[in-house]
């Protein structure tokens, strides 16, 4: 090969070699700005108050009241969204791939993961909220129940997404062994697909659950939030996400500290899931070729 | 009772193994959509002996074997016609029992295909489903379905363990035991050995030896060498027709076809 040529070679790829890592770096200078102004401003402003004592509002100055409910509207979420997720994915990855009304759903279901949540929340102030504000003498029933609603149909699109891709990874060989074992539909689907994807399903969920911890536009007109600590989810809860977007409108910088320290435990709580999603993942990886 | 039909059919008439049939293939279709992968194969397959199934990729040798346990039947649009007789009755009656046929006719595939379970449930699984035994029973069965497999010294101290972790060969013994832990009449092996190196081909072979004293058993294979090893008949297939079948001696000394010569010796396929 001549010289030239071979010169010509390794500039072009020094040169997009440079240019690609420069793009990725410009993203994770972007990343880590965030995480690090989250972790300095944070950081200051956590203490164990925070923990412990309820809403600025009621004097107290913590979160202890917006945490709880945060995770008793991310729980009521996931509690929903989950069964009826696994089963529908299910459903898309084993009766009904490559059919028609399959492929329809599928398509249906992408665009629910991509719809704005504060529609989806809109949704159901309208089929719950509402209808409810009625049997309860006419008081404007807010409710953690309807806030965890309005996750679960965030979290909904995701799980069953992961849960028909997931499914359609395990090779067909194993459902051929298993059904020349004379082996029903149903009994491979739940003992044996499942268990063969079961790491990944469970991160499909963890990841559900990242996404709408953070959530806060669903929940502004369906739990409401509330500056006293109530774990009954039949009243107006408050939540993590709604508390920041709260004090962060405060014009006292000792209430916007506090915003700060919500989104920087937010984070963590977000980020720990992730890590623990890929660990998770990494650990069952099960080969099967 | 169907009759017998070997003197209609010239392809089937060198089936002299002197062993009763077991399958009676007759006049038997394969379409895949609007391809026809299958043109009209008859074949008598006798009872407790090997047969080979050997021929190019593509000519439909894993589809034959693949509508023996109408595995085919789960993905759609795949049709056979025709007739197979397994005891008697026409297994392509869509009135005969699924569960039946695939009780009476066990698969093992090409890779090795584990459960994500136990070693243990990995064979007791099928069983379960179509027996109701009792925990010292099921041990029994299971201990039975190693040892026949030639697995049972590997593994009788991890029964415990997840399948997965044993190697290829033996994850492939694990297959068979699985398949031959429900009793069959018939075992079909689809290229049971393509995955494996070759000591852990040669226990497979030599498993298969053993197993024919039991079993009718039905091998694809690509390895014209393992056909010749193993099998006491040979069917050579080209192009979706059956175009020799009879004893395997025959077939790799004095083949009568000029197609079956010009394969086994290496000049197509």
């Amino acid at each position: 090969m001549s010289n030239t040529l071979y010169l010509r070679r390794r500039v072009a790829n020094v040169a997009a070699l440079g240019m690609s890592m420069f793009a990725t770096l410009i993203g994770l200078a972007f990343l880590a700005w965030i995480l690090w102004e989250t972790l300095r401003q944070g950081i200051s402003a956590i203490n164990w108050n925070l923990f412990t004592k309820i809403s600025v509002y009621r004097e107290e100055g913590g979160l202890a009241n917006a945490m709880v409910g945060s995770l008793i509207i991310n729980f009521i979420g996931i509690a929903i969204a989950t069964p009826i997720g696994v089963l529908a994915g299910a459903w898309l990855a084993e009766y009904a791939n490559r059919t028609k009304l399959g492929e329809s759903i599928r398509f249906l279901n992408d665009i629910l993961l991509s719809a704005p949540s504060i529609v989806l929340g809109l949704f159901v102030y309208t089929i719950v909220v509402l209808p409810t504000t009625v049997l309860s003498d006419h008081t404007t029933s807010f409710t953690g129940l309807a806030g965890g609603i309005a996750l679960a149909l965030i979290a909904l699109p995701v799980i069953v997404r992961t849960t028909d891709e997931m499914l359609r990874l395990v090779p067909s060989t194993l459902r051929e062994a298993a059904l020349s074992l004379g082996v029903p539909q149903w009994k491979l689907t739940t003992q044996i697909l499942m268990r063969a994807a079961r790491s990944g399903i469970v991160t499909g969920v963890l990841l559900a659950l990242a996404r709408i911890s953070g959530e806060t536009a669903p929940l502004l007109f369906t739990a409401f939030g509330n500056n006293f600590m109530t774990l009954n989810p039949l009243e107006k809860m408050p939540s993590l996400p709604q508390a920041i977007y709260e004090y962060t409108k405060d014009p006292d910088p000792a209430i916007n500290a506090i915003a700060w320290a919500g989104a920087f435990v937010i984070t963590m709580f977000v980020l720990i899931l992730s890590l623990l999603s890929r660990l998770i993942l990494s650990r069952n990886k099960v080969s099967h070729d | 009772m169907i009759e017998p039909a070997a003197g209609i059919h010239p392809q089937s008439t060198a089936t002299a193994a002197m062993a009763p049939t077991k399958l009676q293939v007759r006049d038997l279709q394969f379409y895949y959509g609007g391809f026809q992968a299958l043109k009209g194969i008859s074949m008598d397959i006798p009872e407790k002996k090997v047969t080979a199934i050997i021929g190019p990729s593509g000519c439909g040798k894993s589809t034959l074997l693949r509508i023996f346990n109408r595995i085919y039947a789960i993905y759609p649009k795949l049709e056979a016609r025709g007739e197979i007789v397994l005891d008697g009755e026409n297994i392509l009656d869509p009135g005969y029992s699924m569960n039946r046929l695939r009780s009476k006719v066990g698969m093992v595939f090409q890779k090795p295909v584990p459960f994500p379970m136990t070693i243990f449930e990995n064979v007791a699984y099928g069983i379960r489903h179509h027996e109701k035994l009792s925990r010292a029973d099921m041990e029994i069965r299971v201990e039975q379905a190693l040892r026949s497999a030639a697995l049972w010294d590997e593994v009788k101290d991890k029964l415990k363990q997840n399948a997965l972790g044993l190697s290829g060969g033996q994850q492939q013994r694990l297959c068979i035991a699985r398949a031959i832990a429900l009793r069959p009449e018939v075992l079909l092996l689809d290229e049971p050995t393509s995955a494996l190196d070759p000591i852990a081909t040669g226990r497979i072979e030599q498993l298969v030896e053993e197993l024919k004293n039991e079993y009718t058993i039905v091998i694809v294979t690509h390895n014209m060498q393992q056909a010749a090893r193993c099998s006491d008949l040979t069917a050579f297939m080209y192009l979706g027709e059956l175009i020799e079948f009879d004893q395997t001696e025959k077939i790799f000394t004095k083949p009568s076809k000029k197609q079956t010569e010009d394969y086994i010796t290496g000049r197509f396929g």
